[in-house]
């Protein structure tokens, strides 16, 4: 409730900015500017949560390239698959003759948004790596395109079940909760991941909360010593920790507290967070939340 | 087959070359052009002649890393073939023309080394594998070097320790390729007394050398080979003619007499570069 | 000779203590006296698991790949009469890296399945540096040059096909592959420790029999022949011993680098010549680095772990530094 409404009044105040000076401009996360202009009509979206948002503002016809794991909805395997995300091949972007791009704004992405904007072509780069994120990209898209009421409304769903979820979980005890990402080496999530937000929300703490990397590298023994009460894996990696003698010396793994999660609806803060929320919450508190 | 020796007795040799020809792989010609000669005991048998000749493809051929196309080695009347590497090792003890070690080692350590072909299965040493390393170092005159690093040794010293490593086989016969290369002349004649001792002690030196003018001081028998061929064998006076040795080496020489010693010498004669 | 004795005394003592600082240490500290205990099933019970199911596995799997290492590395090391030969030569650590890399491309990420495939990575590369250098040789079979030069073209090709497999492959794969590159004894579990063990000690018990071969080896190609050795027999089957020691290390942690190569030169400082000690030297001596580096891999830097070959990378700097020092 609360980042919908900061978020309304950034984009009122850039709306006023921009109508001051008879314009309207953004600023992405990469720090470059971009002209709201006409509503773009040829939209590449090289990242799965930019895929699923725009799928959401029902820009399913106007997308004409995916990266290779945009498969969510599922109407998105029959958009053209350019390939990858990171480094993305440029060539093949422009060759798709887009007029927006959205790309995730990580630093390995700097040359390739220089080079489509030298090609004059409208590129937004957006970080997604924790919830806010996902309400300002989808915020972002909104406007560039003009569909700011159709963004709103999938923004303040998500918000709304977010909200509920925390509520109803509020009052309940937290269980310390270990998230398996992968394996060799251990990955697990740190207070920069939408994951360790998801956790907080669905009545739960991370027990690597206090590491502020999105995705850290961790050791097998610094886990058990945190000493976590459950743990959260993928299907794969849960049979994993079930059938290793190392992962048996954990408690959680002794008392079978292994909490299986679908991979696929986890796996990035798109506009299934509030359901993704809902999954945890009734693995964590089965039965509090609906 | 082999012409006879003047003041050989009737004995078998100890190495019987028999027509052997080797050719390396792709060449025209062969290294070893059917060549025959014995290798008696209790003399010192010499394989001399120009680079190229083929005298390290006999010592190669006997440490059978070159095949034979045909012909026969023969050790001790048993033909090469069918013995083992370690047999041949027990009989022949063979000094090739290079060898350093790789990593340094103590002089006894690298002696005992030549009692390998004789070792069990699990390969410890025994009192007699011991007395038998003592001996050979004395008899080569290294004893007082027993403990010295083969790094720290002269090359006249090298030698003499490699030597002591052949020795320490215990085989019937020793084989050197060029053991005087590097070495001054105190140490070439010292080494070649060392040698001619051991063959009037009974063994079956062959050496092989280019050094015609020692060879002929004291070697028993001289074979002389050029482009794989024997093309002389006998004692120093009947192979070192003038005629035959200029035709062989392709250089113009005389054969002197040493008046001392009474062996005949090499002399070669000056030839100045033709203008072209 | 005593003191040749005392040697060898200091250098178990030095293993074993080592060994009983790993099973104590880590995130979990556990006291010495209690140790003991842990092994023999004894005390706390979630102690004994620590002590049972993660620490005593991994250090008991890094022993076991010091000790093949060390020993692949010193036979090489003697046969081919070179102080920079290494257990990777002849195309073992290209080969396995390539069978690993090409597991994980087509999703495998059982850690077994993709030790096999390493393994068997390893074995072909091996059969082909072989089959490589005899069609290059020219008679003068087994000569050593040819052999490294033909283990220099397999790792080429090697690193080629581990390249064109990650360029275009999803960061879950990239990140697997270069983990396992990089060495872990972290997946140690009882299985895999078995596997190992029968590989190392079949292997050098066979190296430790043939120590005396290599010692006529160190010779020289004709002076080992003159002393009785078949020299391409004898090479070709230490050569194919020292593989079949690294490829099962190699297939049990990934790349491990520079312990096959600096642990012969740290017996032989000692004053070991002679093969047969040397190679068990090798053993007791890499076994020790192995575990200490392991040790270090997992506590310098909490919470996280560095990759074990990481760790033994950085002793090639010192190392080096000494061996230029000896040139110069």
């Amino acid at each position: 409730m609360r980042t919908a409404l900061i978020a309304s009044l950034i984009v009122l105040a850039s709306c006023s900015a921009g109508s001051a000076r008879g314009t309207a401009a953004l600023t992405d996360d990469f720090g470059d500017m971009i002209v709201v202009g006409s509503a773009p009509e040829r939209i590449v979206s090289l990242n799965p949560t930019t895929t699923e948002i725009a799928f959401a503002l029902g820009w399913g016809r106007r997308l004409v390239g995916r990266t290779h794991w945009d498969v969510y909805p599922p109407e998105a395997k029959l958009v053209t698959d350019l390939g990858s995300g990171i480094r993305p091949n440029v060539e093949a972007v422009i060759g798709a003759r887009p007029d927006l791009v959205l790309l995730y704004a990580s630093s390995d992405n700097r040359p390739a948004a220089a080079r489509l904007r030298a090609a004059g072509i409208r590129t937004l780069s957006l970080k997604v790596d924790r919830i806010a994120d996902f309400h300002r990209a989808v915020r972002l898209m909104g406007l560039v395109s003009g569909d700011t009421a159709k963004a709103a409304a999938v923004s303040d769903s998500v918000a709304r079940t977010l909200t509920r979820v925390r509520k109803e979980t509020a009052a309940l005890p937290k269980p310390t909760v270990f998230w398996h990402i992968w394996d060799a080496p251990l990955i697990t999530i740190g207070h920069g991941s939408y994951l360790d937000e998801l956790i907080t929300i669905a009545g739960g703490a991370n027990v690597y909360g206090d590491m502020s990397a999105p995705s850290p590298t961790v050791g097998i023994e610094d886990v058990l010593r945190r000493n976590p009460q459950y743990i959260i894996a993928g299907a794969e990696g849960a049979a994993k920790i079930k059938g290793d003698p190392r992962w048996s010396t954990l408690a959680a793994v002794k008392a079978g507290r292994v909490l299986v999660v679908d991979t696929s609806l986890v796996g990035r803060p798109s506009t299934r967070l509030g359901e993704a929320a809902v999954a945890l919450a009734s693995l964590l508190h089965p039965g509090a939340v609906h | 087959m082999t012409p006879a020796m003047p003041g050989a007795r009737a004995r078998s040799p100890v190495i019987q070359f028999d027509n052997v020809v080797v050719r390396y792989a792709g060449a025209a010609q062969p290294a070893l052009d059917g060549v025959s000669f014995d290798v008696m005991a209790g003399g010192m048998t010499a394989v001399a002649g120009p680079n190229g000749s083929g005298k390290s493809t006999l010592v190669r051929a006997l440490l059978r890393r070159q095949r034979l196309e045909r012909g026969r080695i023969e050790v001790l009347g048993e033909n090469l073939e069918h013995l083992s590497q370690r047999q041949v090792a027990q009989r022949v003890a063979i000094a090739p023309q290079r060898e350093d070690a790789a990593f340094p080692m103590r002089v006894d350590e690298y002696v005992s080394l030549g009692r390998f072909p004789r070792l069990g299965l699990w390969a410890s040493p025994s009192s007699a594998d011991r007395a038998a390393v003592e001996r050979a170092l004395g008899r080569a005159g290294v004893s007082e070097f027993a403990h010295r690093r083969t790094d720290e040794l002269s090359g006249g010293e090298w030698q003499r320790v490699r030597i002591a490593r052949t020795l320490a086989q215990e085989g019937e016969a020793l084989v050197l390729d060029e053991p005087t290369t590097f070495l001054d002349m105190p140490h070439e004649m010292s080494l070649f007394e060392l040698l001619h001792s051991l063959a009037r002690d009974g063994l079956a030196v062959l050496i092989v050398s280019h050094q015609l003018n020692l060879l002929a001081r004291f070697a028993d028998t001289i074979v002389l080979l050029n482009r794989g061929n024997v093309v002389a064998i006998g004692n120093p006076a009947e192979v070192m003619r003038a005629q035959l040795l200029e035709s062989v080496y392709d250089w113009p020489l005389v054969v002197t007499h040493d008046p001392a010693s009474g062996a005949p010498a090499l002399l070669p004669l000056r030839r100045p570069a033709s203008v072209s | 000779m005593v003191h040749k004795g005392w040697h060898w005394l200091g250098a178990v003592a030095v293993f074993a203590a080592v060994c009983i600082a790993a099973v104590a240490a880590g995130a979990v500290p556990i006291p010495v006296s209690e140790v003991m205990r842990a092994v023999a099933g004894r005390g706390d019970a979630s102690v004994v698991a620590i002590v049972r199911n993660l620490r005593l596995p991994r250090v008991v799997l890094s022993a076991l790949i010091g000790a093949g290492l060390g020993m692949s590395g010193g036979a090489l090391q003697g046969t081919l009469r070179n102080g920079l030969a290494e257990p990777y030569l002849l195309g073992v650590s290209g080969g396995a890296a390539v069978g690993a890399v090409i597991a994980f491309s087509i999703g495998i990420a059982d850690a077994g399945w993709i030790s096999l495939a390493a393994f068997a990575g390893a074995a072909a590369a091996v059969v082909l540096a072989l089959l490589v250098a005899r069609a290059a040789g020219r008679g003068g079979r087994g000569d050593p040059r040819t052999l490294l030069m033909a283990g220099v073209v397999i790792g080429a090709f090697a690193n080629a096909v581990i390249m064109i497999s990650l360029a275009n492959a999803s960061p879950n794969i990239i990140r697997g592959a270069l983990w396992w590159m990089m060495g872990s004894a972290g997946d140690a579990t009882w299985p895999a420790v078995a596997v190992l063990a029968v590989s190392v000690v079949a292997g050098g018990a066979a190296l430790v029999y043939l120590a005396r071969d290599i010692d006529v080896l160190a010779l020289g190609e004709e002076s080992a022949a003159a002393l009785g050795v078949n020299v391409d027999r004898a090479a070709r089957g230490i050569y194919l011993l020292s593989a079949l020691l690294a490829a099962s290390t190699v297939a049990a942690a990934g790349l491990v680098g520079f312990v096959g190569l600096i642990v012969p030169h740290i017996v032989r400082s000692a004053g070991v010549r002679q093969h047969r000690p040397l190679l068990v030297g090798t053993a007791l001596v890499g076994a020790t680095l192995v575990v200490a580096a392991d040790l270090a891999a997992r506590t310098i830097r909490p919470p996280a772990e560095l990759p074990l070959g990481a760790v033994t990378a950085i002793l090639g700097v010192p190392f080096f530094l000494a061996q230029l020092r000896k040139t110069a």
